[in-house]
Protein backbone atom coordinates (compact mmCIF):
# COMPACT_ATOMS: atom_id res chain seq x y z
CA UNK A 1 0.00 0.00 0.00
CA UNK A 2 1.02 3.62 -0.03
CA UNK A 3 2.49 3.64 3.45
CA UNK A 4 5.84 4.48 1.97
CA UNK A 5 4.36 7.66 0.61
CA UNK A 6 5.26 11.19 1.51
CA UNK A 7 3.09 11.62 4.58
CA UNK A 8 5.19 9.15 6.53
CA UNK A 9 8.12 11.44 6.14
CA UNK A 10 7.75 13.19 9.46
CA UNK A 11 11.13 14.86 9.56
CA UNK A 12 10.05 17.11 6.71
CA UNK A 13 10.34 20.38 8.62
CA UNK A 14 9.04 22.53 5.75
CA UNK A 15 5.60 21.08 6.23
CA UNK A 16 5.54 21.53 9.99
CA UNK A 17 6.26 25.24 10.35
CA UNK A 18 3.39 27.28 11.61
CA UNK A 19 1.36 28.81 8.81
CA UNK A 20 1.13 32.58 8.41
CA UNK A 21 -2.42 33.97 8.41
CA UNK A 22 -2.19 34.33 4.63
CA UNK A 23 -1.08 30.78 4.16
CA UNK A 24 -3.67 29.49 6.58
CA UNK A 25 -6.28 31.34 4.55
CA UNK A 26 -5.03 29.68 1.36
CA UNK A 27 -5.13 26.26 3.01
CA UNK A 28 -8.67 26.92 4.22
CA UNK A 29 -9.65 27.74 0.65
CA UNK A 30 -8.05 24.55 -0.62
CA UNK A 31 -9.87 22.54 2.02
CA UNK A 32 -13.15 24.16 1.05
CA UNK A 33 -12.46 23.42 -2.60
CA UNK A 34 -11.86 19.78 -1.69
CA UNK A 35 -15.14 19.74 0.19
CA UNK A 36 -16.95 20.94 -2.91
CA UNK A 37 -15.16 18.39 -5.08
CA UNK A 38 -16.29 15.69 -2.68
CA UNK A 39 -19.88 16.84 -2.88
CA UNK A 40 -19.65 16.38 -6.67
CA UNK A 41 -17.53 13.25 -6.97
CA UNK A 42 -18.41 11.25 -3.86
CA UNK A 43 -21.69 12.39 -2.27
CA UNK A 44 -23.80 10.27 0.04
CA UNK A 45 -25.85 8.08 -2.34
CA UNK A 46 -29.48 9.28 -2.07
CA UNK A 47 -30.84 5.73 -1.84
CA UNK A 48 -28.64 5.08 1.18
CA UNK A 49 -29.76 8.27 2.85
CA UNK A 50 -33.34 7.15 2.36
CA UNK A 51 -32.63 3.81 4.02
CA UNK A 52 -31.17 5.68 6.99
CA UNK A 53 -34.32 7.82 7.20
CA UNK A 54 -36.47 4.68 7.22
CA UNK A 55 -34.26 3.14 9.91
CA UNK A 56 -36.19 5.21 12.44
CA UNK A 57 -38.53 2.21 12.56
CA UNK A 58 -35.75 0.36 14.39
CA UNK A 59 -36.03 2.78 17.29
CA UNK A 60 -37.71 0.69 19.94
CA UNK A 61 -37.35 1.40 23.62
CA UNK A 62 -39.40 -1.64 24.65
CA UNK A 63 -36.93 -4.24 23.49
CA UNK A 64 -33.66 -5.05 25.18
CA UNK A 65 -30.38 -4.93 23.30
CA UNK A 66 -28.21 -8.02 23.32
CA UNK A 67 -24.71 -6.60 23.15
CA UNK A 68 -21.99 -8.17 21.06
CA UNK A 69 -19.61 -9.78 23.54
CA UNK A 70 -17.51 -11.91 21.21
CA UNK A 71 -16.81 -11.69 17.48
CA UNK A 72 -14.29 -14.12 16.04
CA UNK A 73 -13.24 -11.54 13.45
CA UNK A 74 -11.92 -9.36 16.26
CA UNK A 75 -11.44 -11.61 19.23
CA UNK A 76 -10.07 -14.84 17.76
CA UNK A 77 -6.66 -15.52 16.32
CA UNK A 78 -6.87 -16.17 12.58
CA UNK A 79 -6.35 -19.80 11.66
CA UNK A 80 -3.80 -20.13 8.89
CA UNK A 81 -5.29 -21.68 5.80
CA UNK A 82 -8.79 -21.79 7.25
CA UNK A 83 -10.19 -19.15 4.96
CA UNK A 84 -13.73 -20.44 5.24
CA UNK A 85 -13.77 -20.63 9.03
CA UNK A 86 -17.23 -19.77 10.34
CA UNK A 87 -17.72 -16.42 12.03
CA UNK A 88 -18.68 -16.92 15.65
CA UNK A 89 -20.70 -14.30 17.50
CA UNK A 90 -21.91 -14.12 21.08
CA UNK A 91 -24.47 -11.62 22.34
CA UNK A 92 -25.52 -10.97 25.93
CA UNK A 93 -28.69 -9.38 27.27
CA UNK A 94 -28.81 -9.79 31.01
CA UNK A 95 -29.00 -13.52 31.75
CA UNK A 96 -29.72 -14.43 28.14
CA UNK A 97 -26.91 -15.40 25.79
CA UNK A 98 -27.26 -15.83 22.03
CA UNK A 99 -24.54 -17.77 20.21
CA UNK A 100 -24.43 -17.51 16.42
CA UNK A 101 -22.28 -19.24 13.82
CA UNK A 102 -22.22 -17.78 10.31
CA UNK A 103 -21.05 -19.81 7.32
CA UNK A 104 -21.46 -19.31 3.58
CA UNK A 105 -24.30 -21.85 3.81
CA UNK A 106 -26.32 -20.04 6.43
CA UNK A 107 -26.49 -19.40 10.13
CA UNK A 108 -27.10 -21.54 13.15
CA UNK A 109 -27.24 -20.68 16.79
CA UNK A 110 -28.58 -21.23 20.24
CA UNK A 111 -30.35 -19.23 22.90
CA UNK A 112 -29.04 -19.87 26.42
CA UNK A 113 -30.30 -20.81 28.93
CA UNK A 114 -32.14 -23.19 26.56
CA UNK A 115 -35.62 -21.90 25.81
CA UNK A 116 -37.94 -21.69 22.87
CA UNK A 117 -38.13 -18.37 21.09
CA UNK A 118 -39.35 -16.91 17.85
CA UNK A 119 -36.55 -15.29 15.93
CA UNK A 120 -36.36 -12.91 12.98
CA UNK A 121 -33.22 -12.54 10.86
CA UNK A 122 -33.09 -8.81 10.16
CA UNK A 123 -31.26 -7.04 7.35
CA UNK A 124 -32.94 -3.67 7.74
CA UNK A 125 -36.00 -1.92 9.16
CA UNK A 126 -38.42 -4.29 7.41
CA UNK A 127 -39.59 -7.58 8.98
CA UNK A 128 -37.05 -10.37 8.71
CA UNK A 129 -37.20 -14.06 7.88
CA UNK A 130 -38.98 -15.90 10.74
CA UNK A 131 -37.42 -18.85 12.57
CA UNK A 132 -38.42 -20.92 15.56
CA UNK A 133 -36.00 -22.53 17.95
CA UNK A 134 -36.30 -26.09 19.18
CA UNK A 135 -36.76 -26.80 22.88
CA UNK A 136 -33.04 -26.49 23.42
CA UNK A 137 -33.08 -22.97 21.99
CA UNK A 138 -31.29 -24.04 18.82
CA UNK A 139 -32.08 -22.50 15.46
CA UNK A 140 -30.95 -22.83 11.83
CA UNK A 141 -31.41 -20.52 8.86
CA UNK A 142 -30.42 -21.88 5.47
CA UNK A 143 -29.43 -18.63 3.86
CA UNK A 144 -26.28 -16.70 4.55
CA UNK A 145 -26.92 -13.16 5.71
CA UNK A 146 -25.04 -10.48 3.78
CA UNK A 147 -24.71 -6.87 4.76
CA UNK A 148 -26.27 -5.37 7.87
CA UNK A 149 -27.42 -8.11 10.21
CA UNK A 150 -29.28 -8.46 13.52
CA UNK A 151 -31.56 -10.97 15.21
CA UNK A 152 -34.82 -10.11 16.93
CA UNK A 153 -35.87 -12.67 19.53
CA UNK A 154 -39.26 -13.00 21.14
CA UNK A 155 -38.79 -14.98 24.34
CA UNK A 156 -41.03 -15.59 27.32
CA UNK A 157 -39.48 -12.53 28.94
CA UNK A 158 -39.95 -10.07 26.11
CA UNK A 159 -38.21 -8.88 22.97
CA UNK A 160 -34.44 -8.88 22.57
CA UNK A 161 -32.60 -7.43 19.56
CA UNK A 162 -28.92 -8.11 18.97
CA UNK A 163 -26.46 -5.36 18.18
CA UNK A 164 -26.29 -4.62 14.48
CA UNK A 165 -23.17 -5.61 12.61
CA UNK A 166 -21.98 -6.06 9.02
CA UNK A 167 -21.45 -9.57 7.65
CA UNK B 1 6.88 14.67 14.86
CA UNK B 2 9.90 16.95 14.49
CA UNK B 3 11.79 17.41 17.75
CA UNK B 4 11.37 20.85 19.26
CA UNK B 5 8.42 21.87 17.11
CA UNK B 6 5.45 22.64 19.29
CA UNK B 7 2.27 21.67 17.46
CA UNK B 8 0.35 24.74 16.51
CA UNK B 9 -2.89 25.34 18.32
CA UNK B 10 -3.75 28.29 16.11
CA UNK B 11 -6.72 26.53 14.53
CA UNK B 12 -8.32 25.42 17.72
CA UNK B 13 -9.98 28.80 18.10
CA UNK B 14 -11.56 28.72 14.68
CA UNK B 15 -15.28 27.92 14.48
CA UNK B 16 -14.16 24.45 13.53
CA UNK B 17 -15.76 22.70 16.43
CA UNK B 18 -19.15 24.06 15.52
CA UNK B 19 -19.53 21.98 12.41
CA UNK B 20 -21.83 24.22 10.40
CA UNK B 21 -25.58 23.76 10.41
CA UNK B 22 -25.94 21.00 13.00
CA UNK B 23 -23.89 21.91 16.04
CA UNK B 24 -23.60 19.92 19.21
CA UNK B 25 -26.47 21.53 21.10
CA UNK B 26 -28.73 21.02 18.06
CA UNK B 27 -27.67 17.41 17.77
CA UNK B 28 -28.45 16.81 21.44
CA UNK B 29 -31.90 18.37 21.06
CA UNK B 30 -32.63 16.46 17.84
CA UNK B 31 -31.61 13.18 19.44
CA UNK B 32 -33.91 13.91 22.37
CA UNK B 33 -36.83 14.68 20.04
CA UNK B 34 -36.17 11.54 18.03
CA UNK B 35 -36.12 9.49 21.25
CA UNK B 36 -39.56 10.93 21.97
CA UNK B 37 -40.76 9.68 18.60
CA UNK B 38 -40.29 12.73 16.37
CA UNK B 39 -39.59 11.32 12.88
CA UNK B 40 -38.76 14.78 11.50
CA UNK B 41 -36.00 15.16 14.08
CA UNK B 42 -34.62 11.79 13.04
CA UNK B 43 -34.68 12.83 9.42
CA UNK B 44 -32.84 16.04 10.29
CA UNK B 45 -30.18 13.97 12.03
CA UNK B 46 -29.81 11.74 8.98
CA UNK B 47 -29.61 14.70 6.62
CA UNK B 48 -27.17 16.59 8.81
CA UNK B 49 -24.86 13.77 9.81
CA UNK B 50 -24.89 11.42 6.81
CA UNK B 51 -21.96 13.16 5.12
CA UNK B 52 -19.85 12.62 8.24
CA UNK B 53 -20.68 8.90 8.38
CA UNK B 54 -20.11 8.55 4.64
CA UNK B 55 -16.77 10.35 4.86
CA UNK B 56 -15.55 8.07 7.63
CA UNK B 57 -16.55 5.03 5.58
CA UNK B 58 -14.91 6.39 2.42
CA UNK B 59 -11.77 7.30 4.31
CA UNK B 60 -11.31 3.62 5.07
CA UNK B 61 -11.30 2.62 1.40
CA UNK B 62 -13.90 -0.11 1.51
CA UNK B 63 -15.41 -1.47 -1.69
CA UNK B 64 -18.61 0.28 -2.76
CA UNK B 65 -20.69 -2.66 -1.57
CA UNK B 66 -18.99 -2.79 1.82
CA UNK B 67 -19.19 0.98 2.18
CA UNK B 68 -22.94 0.87 1.57
CA UNK B 69 -23.39 -1.89 4.12
CA UNK B 70 -21.32 -0.25 6.81
CA UNK B 71 -23.15 3.04 6.34
CA UNK B 72 -26.45 1.22 6.89
CA UNK B 73 -25.20 -0.75 9.87
CA UNK B 74 -24.09 2.48 11.54
CA UNK B 75 -27.51 4.09 11.13
CA UNK B 76 -29.37 0.93 12.17
CA UNK B 77 -27.29 0.74 15.29
CA UNK B 78 -27.79 4.43 15.96
CA UNK B 79 -31.58 4.01 15.67
CA UNK B 80 -31.42 1.00 17.94
CA UNK B 81 -29.31 2.71 20.59
CA UNK B 82 -31.16 6.01 20.41
CA UNK B 83 -32.38 6.81 23.90
CA UNK B 84 -29.63 4.71 25.40
CA UNK B 85 -26.80 6.95 24.27
CA UNK B 86 -25.44 8.52 27.42
CA UNK B 87 -24.34 11.84 25.94
CA UNK B 88 -26.73 12.76 23.13
CA UNK B 89 -24.83 15.95 22.31
CA UNK B 90 -21.86 13.74 21.39
CA UNK B 91 -23.88 11.76 18.87
CA UNK B 92 -21.55 12.94 16.08
CA UNK B 93 -18.55 11.40 17.78
CA UNK B 94 -20.61 8.28 18.52
CA UNK B 95 -21.44 7.93 14.82
CA UNK B 96 -17.88 8.62 13.70
CA UNK B 97 -16.42 6.13 16.12
CA UNK B 98 -19.04 3.46 15.36
CA UNK B 99 -18.36 3.88 11.64
CA UNK B 100 -14.62 3.56 12.19
CA UNK B 101 -14.93 0.40 14.23
CA UNK B 102 -17.28 -1.20 11.73
CA UNK B 103 -14.92 -0.32 8.86
CA UNK B 104 -11.93 -1.80 10.66
CA UNK B 105 -13.88 -4.98 11.30
CA UNK B 106 -14.94 -5.36 7.70
CA UNK B 107 -11.35 -4.80 6.56
CA UNK B 108 -10.18 -7.40 9.04
CA UNK B 109 -12.69 -10.02 7.92
CA UNK B 110 -11.76 -9.37 4.27
CA UNK B 111 -8.12 -9.85 5.07
CA UNK B 112 -9.01 -13.20 6.64
CA UNK B 113 -10.97 -14.34 3.64
CA UNK B 114 -8.71 -13.16 0.84
CA UNK B 115 -5.20 -13.58 2.06
CA UNK B 116 -3.41 -12.95 -1.21
CA UNK B 117 -5.55 -10.23 -2.76
CA UNK B 118 -5.38 -6.64 -1.71
CA UNK B 119 -9.08 -5.76 -1.65
CA UNK B 120 -8.38 -2.07 -1.35
CA UNK B 121 -6.31 -2.08 -4.49
CA UNK B 122 -8.93 -3.98 -6.44
CA UNK B 123 -11.64 -1.66 -5.27
CA UNK B 124 -9.93 1.39 -6.59
CA UNK B 125 -9.93 0.02 -10.09
CA UNK B 126 -13.61 -0.84 -10.02
CA UNK B 127 -14.61 2.47 -8.52
CA UNK B 128 -17.74 3.91 -10.06
CA UNK B 129 -17.23 7.31 -11.61
CA UNK B 130 -20.74 8.08 -12.75
CA UNK B 131 -21.31 11.24 -10.70
CA UNK B 132 -18.23 12.71 -12.31
CA UNK B 133 -19.42 11.89 -15.79
CA UNK B 134 -22.82 13.43 -15.25
CA UNK B 135 -21.13 16.54 -13.93
CA UNK B 136 -18.97 16.80 -17.00
CA UNK B 137 -22.05 16.78 -19.19
CA UNK B 138 -22.36 20.49 -18.82
CA UNK B 139 -19.95 22.19 -21.18
CA UNK B 140 -19.87 25.39 -19.21
CA UNK B 141 -18.65 23.43 -16.29
CA UNK B 142 -15.87 21.82 -18.32
CA UNK B 143 -13.05 24.02 -17.05
CA UNK B 144 -14.21 23.76 -13.49
CA UNK B 145 -14.67 20.04 -13.77
CA UNK B 146 -11.11 19.76 -15.07
CA UNK B 147 -9.94 21.49 -11.92
CA UNK B 148 -12.14 19.31 -9.72
CA UNK B 149 -10.81 16.21 -11.39
CA UNK B 150 -7.14 16.88 -10.93
CA UNK B 151 -7.73 18.16 -7.42
CA UNK B 152 -9.33 14.80 -6.73
CA UNK B 153 -6.55 12.94 -8.52
CA UNK B 154 -3.85 14.62 -6.47
CA UNK B 155 -5.82 14.04 -3.31
CA UNK B 156 -6.09 10.32 -4.09
CA UNK B 157 -2.35 10.15 -4.63
CA UNK B 158 -1.55 11.47 -1.18
CA UNK B 159 -0.17 9.03 1.38
CA UNK B 160 -2.62 7.00 3.38
CA UNK B 161 -2.68 9.12 6.53
CA UNK B 162 -3.21 12.36 4.67
CA UNK B 163 -5.81 10.92 2.35
CA UNK B 164 -7.71 9.54 5.30
CA UNK B 165 -7.61 12.72 7.36
CA UNK B 166 -8.59 14.96 4.46
CA UNK B 167 -11.43 12.65 3.42
CA UNK B 168 -12.94 13.07 6.90
CA UNK B 169 -12.39 16.83 6.92
CA UNK B 170 -14.14 17.05 3.55
CA UNK B 171 -17.46 16.03 5.09
CA UNK B 172 -20.03 18.76 4.86
CA UNK B 173 -20.54 20.51 7.20
CA UNK B 174 -16.94 20.52 8.28
CA UNK B 175 -16.57 18.11 11.23
CA UNK B 176 -15.09 19.24 14.53
CA UNK B 177 -11.80 17.87 15.83
CA UNK B 178 -13.67 15.72 18.37
CA UNK B 179 -15.43 13.90 15.54
CA UNK B 180 -12.24 13.62 13.50
CA UNK B 181 -10.53 12.16 16.53
CA UNK B 182 -13.33 9.60 16.96
CA UNK B 183 -13.30 8.79 13.26
CA UNK B 184 -9.58 8.09 13.07
CA UNK B 185 -8.64 7.11 16.59
CA UNK B 186 -6.00 9.84 16.82
CA UNK B 187 -5.49 12.52 19.47
CA UNK B 188 -7.31 15.81 19.00
CA UNK B 189 -4.03 17.68 19.47
CA UNK B 190 -2.39 15.97 16.51
CA UNK B 191 -5.14 16.84 14.02
CA UNK B 192 -4.29 20.53 13.47
CA UNK B 193 -0.62 19.96 12.65
CA UNK B 194 -1.41 16.92 10.50
CA UNK B 195 -4.11 18.80 8.63
CA UNK B 196 -1.72 21.63 7.87
CA UNK B 197 0.97 19.28 6.68
CA UNK B 198 -1.43 17.36 4.46
CA UNK B 199 -2.96 20.46 2.88
CA UNK B 200 0.53 21.79 2.21
CA UNK B 201 1.48 18.54 0.52
CA UNK B 202 -1.61 18.69 -1.60
CA UNK B 203 -0.88 22.27 -2.56
CA UNK B 204 2.72 21.40 -3.42
CA UNK B 205 1.40 18.65 -5.72
CA UNK B 206 -0.97 21.06 -7.41
CA UNK B 207 1.84 23.59 -7.81
CA UNK B 208 4.04 20.95 -9.38
CA UNK B 209 1.29 20.46 -11.93
CA UNK B 210 1.10 24.20 -12.49
CA UNK B 211 -2.39 24.19 -11.10
CA UNK B 212 -2.67 26.68 -8.29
Amino acid sequence: MSDMNDDQNDQDADFDEEASPDEEFALELLEEELRQATAILDPVPPALRQIAVEAFALHDLDSRIAELAFDSVVDALPVRGATEAPRMLTFHAGEVTVDVELTPQGLMGQVLPPQSARIEVLSGPQAGAPLTTDDMGRFIHEASPAGPFALRLRTGEGVIVTDWLTV
Amino acid sequence: MTAGVVPSTAYDDLPYTRGGTVDRADVGALVQSAVDGDAAAWKALVEGLSPLVWSVVRAHRLSDADAHEVYQTVWFRFAQHLGRIREPDKAKSWLASTARHECLKVLKSLRRLTVTDDPQLLDRISEDRTPEQSFIDSEEAAAQSERVRYLWQEFEELGERCRQLLRILMASPKPGYQEVSAALGIAVGSIGPLRQRCLRRLRARLEARGAV
